[in-house]
């Protein structure tokens, strides 16, 4: 056993050590490689950006409710007299004897790219002071928040990346009214950093949506106390509402927004690895009749069968790991931090990042193996079946 | 031995390696047909026609609602000649997350602004008449298996419904095509008259007006004439032709082109490599014979072209299948996906442009090692092992 461990070793470093031999032909098989697990990557770590950047947003202990069916935002509707309600409710938490509950309006407004300088829909969020202060997470990062009453509004990080005029100081029309940008609030990236913010009062009044809002989000007092809450709603007729944690209804717009394109990697790249595989094998076959002379003398002189199978294998796997380390390291220099926006459920763009991680970086280095590994087999068969007799009389 | 013989000799001395490269070539170009269908699917809602239509929506954004005596208004305005008007409906069918791609629509001016729309004089009929019916697509009729006299619930999720049900019974009336504009052959029409009479909110209000004019060189004129109209309104609009709100709209799901082009060129650049090398090491091998060929008085230029048909006929096949079965995917795949997209098919210009790839392909693989055969010495051909 322990000579079969020290003449693999020597086939697999020699056959390793000669591959500057075969540089061209090896080189193509790298760069193949390299290209598959890139394309892999850049797609994986585009869909999951967007997932982040939605599902992250949400937290257990808010509860959202939207008009029954409605599903997004844009397409619910609450009324005054509901909103009042659900401040009755139970399991929501209070702070001074005041219910933690806040009644949002959201009206979609255009923007303009700065990819494509073309009109984007974004979101204008009307809600009042303690809304803002519902969500944990959300800190002013320049400038200041709005105040009630004037058409005053803050810009989520995104926004203003992605989007031109809403700069800090920068107004603008929407609506019948000018507005001006007081401050930027960040959220670590996620979805409502692709908001606008302002007054409830402001908005309903601006769009002329008197008393009228689209959703419901209530601090609860423990994520525990939703079901207290679901009960309350489904008991009163006039409440006809979905209510979920703000989690649940992150993750469910996540999967309901991610289109065609973000479903494509794995599919892609696994029909892209099908022309890698071919061009591995072709690779490893002519590594094995290049060496042909070789094989057969190692064979003669008492290398066995398993050793220049593993020494062909070896010098595949090789290839695969160095091809899928390159696309692994070219993907996160161009694709890593990338910016894109699209359309979300809610008809609104979602700015997201490019986000690759460790974890896709091990399954697109799983595919550069089992092509390595697929396109060294075949020919490590060959390798080890080779009649030593007739390859060193063929000279 | 003529040309031709020898150069299918050379290709089938190694089937296997052959073979490989050949699948190589097939994948890049299957990739190529397939996503360059479907950005072109994706992108058609931005031609046939939409230049010479105009759309007007509310200037704030165009989900936004405008007053339905819009439209009688904008008749008015000089050089415009038919103005319909349409609503997002919000429709599904039995599964909530999966979006019909229905509007409620003045029917007959409708099929005046869509002038391009086919359907059966007597379904066109039963549409205009039955204000409870519905015209279909062929591709959205086709997927969910509806025909002509069906009658299908279908519910809205932003619209509710006087009277309580849950969803509304259409009779579909019409199935339509509209072969300049296949990307239309997607949506579901209902009559507005209907959408006013039936719903709770949203009565006598429009997400959009659609309408023609006399010329399309007039347009940017007609457009400003129209926004000027509303300046100052209630609802203030913003106009522009129908190719540009699509081309806007579109951009707005992400820059689909970019991607395709990127993953069509990374396919490319991977068997520019693979076939390159392939084709230099399988002439290297055979140096000595080239070197006998030329003794026997081939000359360089013969030894050039061989070389050179050899890589393009190898280009050109594994081409020509890729393509093919690209053909036969899109097919296939039309019916799965929803909405944008859902009306691609393999067209001349994919393909035609395809083949061009593949020459383009195989004279850049052949073009090293038909060189170097052709300035080969004999002295060192027959020297070299």
């Amino acid at each position: 056993m322990g000579r079969v461990i020290s003449q693999v070793t020597a086939i697999a470093s020699m056959n390793i050590r000669s591959i500057p031999q075969r540089l061209w032909m090896s080189l193509s098989t790298v760069v193949a490689i390299a290209l598959v697990v890139a394309v892999l990557l850049a797609f994986l770590a585009m869909g999951n950006g967007f997932r982040q950047a939605q599902s992250s947003a949400g937290a257990e202990d808010i509860a959202i409710m939207l008009r029954d069916g409605a599903q997004t935002e844009i397409n619910s509707a609450v009324t005054r007299e509901q909103a009042d309600l659900i401040e009755e409710a139970p399991g929501i938490a209070r702070e001074n004897g005041r219910p933690l509950v806040s009644a949002e309006l959201y009206v979609i407004v255009d923007g303009t790219s700065r990819a494509n300088g073309l009109r984007a829909n974004l979101p204008l969020r009307g809600l009042a002071l303690g809304g803002v202060a519902l969500r944990h997470d959300v800190r002013i990062a320049e400038g200041r928040l709005f105040q009630t009453g004037t058409n005053e509004i803050v810009v989520g990080r995104s926004v203003t990346r992605e989007f031109a005029g809403f700069d800090l100081g920068k107004t603008m029309r929407l609506g019948q009214s000018v507005w001006t940008v007081v401050g930027v609030f960040e959220d670590g990236g996620t979805v409502r950093e692709s908001e606008l913010w302002g007054d409830v009062g402001v908005v309903q009044s601006v769009f002329k949506r008197a008393n009228f809002f689209q959703t419901i989000r209530a601090r609860l007092q423990s994520p525990r106390s939703l079901p207290a809450l679901k009960a309350y709603v489904d008991a009163d007729p006039r409440l006809k509402f979905a209510v979920q944690s703000e989690t649940e209804y992150f993750s469910e717009q996540a999967k309901q927004s991610s289109n065609l394109i973000q479903k494509l990697g794995w599919p892609l790249a696994i029909i892209m690895a099908i022309g890698a595989l071919a061009g591995a094998l072709n690779t490893m076959y002519s590594s094995v009749a290049s060496r042909g002379t070789e094989i057969a003398t190692l064979r003669a002189i008492g290398f066995g069968r398993i050793p220049t199978f593993a020494g062909t294998l070896a010098e595949a796997l090789t290839l695969a790991v160095i091809g899928g380390g390159v696309g692994i390291i070219a993907a996160t220099l161009l694709f890593q931090g990338y910016s894109a926006s699209t359309l979300s459920a809610n008809f609104t763009q979602v700015v997201f990042t490019f986000k690759v991680t460790p974890a896709l970086c091990v399954s697109a280095l799983v595919l550069a193996l089992i092509v390595g590994l697929i396109g060294g087999i075949f020919p490590a068969f060959r390798a080890a079946r080779q009649p030593i007799v007739g390859m060193l009389g063929d000279q | 031995m003529n040309q031709a013989l020898l150069v299918a000799k050379n290709l089938s001395r190694r089937k296997l390696r052959t073979s490989l490269m050949l699948v190589a070539i097939f994948i890049a170009f299957f990739l190529y047909g397939a996503l360059e269908c479907f950005n072109r699917a994706f992108h058609s809602s931005e031609n046939s026609g939409a230049a010479e239509r105009l759309v007007t929506v509310n200037r704030i954004n165009f989900t936004m609602p405008l007053p339905v005596n819009y439209a009688g208004r904008v008749r008015q305005v000089e050089g415009v000649t038919s103005v319909s008007y349409q609503s997002w409906f919000g429709g599904y069918y039995q599964d909530q997350r999966q979006p019909l791609f229905m509007f409620a629509v003045d029917p007959v001016s409708y099929l005046e602004v869509y002038s391009g729309i086919q359907l059966p004089a007597e379904q066109r009929r039963a549409w205009l008449t039955n204000r409870s019916a519905v015209a279909v697509g062929k591709t959205t009729a086709a997927k969910y298996g509806w025909k002509v006299g069906d009658r299908v619930p279908i519910a809205s999720n932003i619209y509710l419904r006087k009277d309580g049900a849950k969803a509304w019974e259409f009779d579909i009336a019409a199935i339509f095509s509209d072969p300049d504009d296949t990307a239309r052959e997607g949506l579901i029409m209902m009559s507005h008259d209907y959408f006013d009479e039936t719903v709770t909110f949203g009565r006598d209000q429009v997400n959009m007006l659609v309408f023609s004019t006399v010329s399309p060189k007039r347009n940017d004129e007609i457009a400003k004439a129209v926004d000027a109209l509303f300046a100052n309104s209630e609802a203030e609009t913003s106009t522009d032709t129908a190719a540009a709100f699509n081309r806007a709209f579109v951009a707005q799901l992400g820059n689909i082109a970019l991607i395709i082009t990127l993953v069509v060129a990374t396919a490319f650049a991977a068997i520019l490599m693979i076939v390159g090398n392939t084709m230099v090491m399988a002439v290297r091998e055979r140096t000595r014979e080239i070197g006998v060929l030329k003794t026997l008085g081939f000359r360089g230029s013969t030894i050039l072209s061989q070389i050179l048909a050899e890589s393009l006929l190898l280009a050109l096949l594994g081409a020509v299948l890729g393509l093919g079965a690209a053909t036969l995917a899109v097919a296939a795949a039309g019916k799965f996906i929803q909405g944008f997209g859902s009306n691609m098919n393999m067209t001349a210009g994919v393909f035609l442009g395809g083949v061009g790839w593949a020459l383009l392909l195989g004279l850049v693989t052949g073009a090293v090692p038909a060189w170097s055969g052709m300035r080969l010495q004999i002295a060192t051909a027959l020297g070299r092992r």
